[in-house]
């Protein structure tokens, strides 16, 4: 497969389709990283395998302006998996992305691995192929998981008291670094809440309260925008479990109004929109 | 050498930790991490380095440096001070070397920052040497060594299950007072050292990179999150707001900043100076290697190499130095 | 929970339904629990889920989100967005240790004096029973 996505991004940057192919390449201590490939001869950097856990579609935030005045935005070629494809069509929906500025080489995927292991979405996921894609390459792996939310029913099943004692035990740790908000594809306000100062709506101040007070709202704010491609949390120096939270919004967003998150480009998300006789149960 | 045994030791830092707050690694969740610490049996003594470093304690990353508060007759105003003495245990020799780093700017610089004295001051710095550098360490590239005993008042190294310890200082000396030592044959063990060096250019070669294009590639996958900034022992970059607790209470509040954020250099108007990642990044190196030892003395990296091991798209300062000395 | 302990209540209400309804409570001389701050805003669809959660940030013990009926708000659709956003937010509150019963959201009209009385005194002896919302401590350095 590897072959294949050189190839297309070879015959892309030579044919100035696009200006730049997103892909992931080795980096340093046998990590890997993403690439970025301006220069066809350099397609030879690109590799894909089970290390690819990064969502690449935060990056196509840097491209959306054009690089001189009076021309249109650059165009570029990118490679995501299944769960990535859901935040691009989250994004087309916002129409931040523009989908005729953006090249997708999608790919059916049987996972990723953090640390030997299979990643925890990974295990999860009935997905398996792209849901947006220009090229599709690979065959439908067998689905092998269905979200089932047991790791929110578990924290559900706490007392409020017990409750409270775990999230204040592991905002605890958080240094308000926020590379869980930059690594979201979601997250793209110009100045986020937690960084306004005037007001203050969470200060300068790296304490519980407003630790706490900014993972709350920005699980709030992806309500229903959240993919699941947990760049947030594998992005966390301190293993924060953040994908507790929007796994618990996105159950209740199933449950209340069936909706399912980044399935095209087109439904709106359920906090954006309303029915005029609908009984939701506060 | 004068040594003590593992229980001893750890009997020992009990009856600190009564005395004082002692401050030493712990495991917090899946990390390890300086904290205070109030049993001997919450301290890990087998860990290659903490998570973050220990300059919470001398620059915290949140801490009120004045209170006002209206009286019937006026105001009362109030410098919150450090209670107590605090001792930490188990500080390598890298981020013992980031206070004197640290010290370069916060005491030996007029006007001293008072509230950094206090601490510096207040503090004792029980070492622990490393036995191996880490796979993403670099000290000895600055100078520095695994063992390096000089920036700490007493200093440890194992040594066959037994800790050999120095009193480096008269505080060290004093802090262990009549601690009761064994008398043990022989020396510690030299550290693992791996011989290839990061090559680390002198302040005058760093101008003429300022305008490559090796900052713009390099920039490309950065996220622009703080973390780098955050888990490094040496960068110290804070802001400073005033929160109005009560109609009748303010507290000026100072927490750590980073360079690495968008809005860092943002000015009133609007303009700024810094609004691409590459501008960013190549200024944190900037900082580091060529302005902060233009006007403070040390290089402002102890090659611990936390910023290697924690930035999530694998930006390796190695790699950049590297990359650097080789255009 | 101390018997004397007096709950302290944020109240959102919206400027045309709600907050005209309280109004009328008070001129009608009704008498209804005085822990309430009552905070007027446009519409409850103004509302921000972070306003909410600033208020128990800063001390609040429960919190009011008060609208018109879904199907006579001012502005539309505003109440729709905030039957909406309170349904999610009362689940996410709960999972992250705030008690749902802590936040009330209800739709009351201009002409409920009597109700919007008796919805505040029931509320704030919900809130008495539930204590104080303690939450979390500041840690900073001293």
């Amino acid at each position: 497969m590897i072959e294949q996505i050189r190839d297309k991004a070879r015959e892309l940057l030579e044919s100035k389709q696009i200006s730049c192919f997103i892909g992931y390449e080795r980096g340093t201590r046998g990590k890997t990283h993403p690439a970025f490939i301006y220069n066809p001869q350099e397609v030879g950097r690109l590799v894909w395998d089970e290390s690819c856990t990064h969502n690449l579609t935060v990056y196509l935030h840097q491209f959306k302006n054009p690089v001189k005045r009076g021309e249109p935005p650059p165009r570029v070629g990118i490679l995501l998996k299944p769960c990535d494809t859901r935040s691009l069509n989250v994004l087309f929906h916002e129409k931040q992305i523009d989908r005729a500025r953006v090249y997708v080489v999608g790919l059916a995927c049987e996972g990723v691995k953090g640390n030997g292991r299979l990643a925890g979405r990974c295990q999860r996921c009935s997905e398996r192929l792209p849901l947006v894609y220009d090229l599709l390459l690979g065959e439908k792996p067998e689905p092998t998981g269905r979200e089932d939310y047991a790791e929110v029913a578990d924290l559900e099943a706490m007392s409020p008291k017990e409750r409270l004692a775990f999230w204040a035990r592991e905002f605890e740790r958080c240094i308000r670094c926020y590379a869980c908000r930059q690594a979201c594809p979601a997250c793209y306000c110009f100045e986020c809440v937690a960084e306004q100062l005037d007001p203050p709506w969470m200060g300068i101040a790296i304490d519980l309260s407003q630790k706490q007070f900014f993972h709350v709202m920005r699980a709030y704010h992806l309500a229903g925008r959240c993919a699941g491609c947990n760049a947030c949390e594998e992005a966390c120096p301190m293993e924060i479990p953040l994908s507790l939270l929007n796994r618990k919004i996105a159950k209740e967003l199933e449950a209340l109004f069936g909706y399912k998150v980044g399935q095209d480009a087109i439904t709106p998300p359920p906090l954006a929109t309303f029915k005029k006789e609908e009984e939701v149960p506060l | 050498m004068k040594a003590m045994s593992r229980d001893r030791l750890l009997a020992w830092l009990e009856e600190l930790a009564g005395r004082s707050t002692l401050i030493g690694p712990r495991i917090v969740g899946e990390k390890i991490l300086y904290k205070p610490v109030h049993h001997s049996a919450e301290i890990v003594l087998d860990f290659a380095k903490t998570d973050l470093s220990a300059k919470e304690y001398f620059l915290p990353s949140t801490e009120a440096i004045l209170s006002v508060k209206r009286e019937k007759k006026g105001f009362d105003v109030e410098e919150p001070s450090l209670h107590g003495r605090q001792i930490i245990f188990g500080l390598r020799p890298c981020d013992a070397r980031a206070l004197r780093v640290l010290d370069a700017l916060f005491l030996n610089k007029e006007p001293a920052d008072p509230y950094y004295a206090e601490r510096r001051e207040k503090t004792t710095l029980i070492g622990l040497a490393c036995r191996e550098m880490g796979d993403e360490c670099f000290c000895t590239s600055l100078g520095l060594a695994p063992d390096e005993a000089n920036d700490v008042d007493l200093m440890l190294t194992e040594m066959a299950g037994e800790y050999a310890i120095r009193a480096v200082t008269a505080k060290g000396k004093a802090l262990l007072g009549a601690a009761v030592l064994q008398e043990v044959e022989g020396v510690p063990p030299n550290p693992f050292v791996r011989q290839k060096q990061v090559p680390i250019l002198e302040v005058g070669k760093w101008p003429e990179r300022f305008d490559s294009p090796f900052w713009a590639h390099l920039s490309d996958r950065c996220l622009s999150c703080r973390l780098c900034t955050y888990v490094c022992p040496t960068c110290r970059c804070f802001d400073i707001r005033d929160v109005e607790l009560s109609d009748k209470e303010i507290e000026r509040l100072r927490a750590w900043d980073s360079c690495m954020a968008e809005g860092y250099r943002r000015i009133a108007g609007g303009h700024n100076p810094r609004p691409a990642k590459a501008e960013r990044l190549r200024n944190r190196f900037y900082c580091k290697f060529c302005y902060y030892p233009q006007d403070f003395g040390p290089v402002a990296c102890v090659g611990c190499g936390r910023c290697i091991a924690q930035c999530p798209v694998n930006v390796d300062a190695v790699e950049v130095l590297e990359g650097l000395s080789a255009l | 929970m101390a018997a004397d302990f007096e709950p302290r209540i944020v109240g959102f209400l919206c400027r045309w339904c709600s907050y005209p309804g309280a109004d009328l409570a008070g001129t009608s001389r009704i008498r209804y629990s005085p822990s309430l701050h009552i905070i007027r805003v446009p519409c409850s669809g103004r509302v921000d889920p972070l306003l909410v959660l600033k208020a128990f940030q800063d001390g609040a013990d429960g919190v009011m989100v008060l609208g018109c009926h879904p199907g006579d708000c001012h502005y539309v659709e505003g109440n729709y967005h905030a039957r909406r956003r309170y349904a999610l937010m009362h689940r996410l509150l709960e999972y992250v240790g705030i008690e749902k019963d802590r936040l009330l959201v209800e739709w009351v009209s201009a002409a409920e004096g009597g109700r919007f009385a008796q919805m505040t005194t029931e509320f704030a002896d919900q809130v008495r029973e539930l204590g104080p919302r303690g939450g979390t401590q500041v840690d900073r350095a001293d």
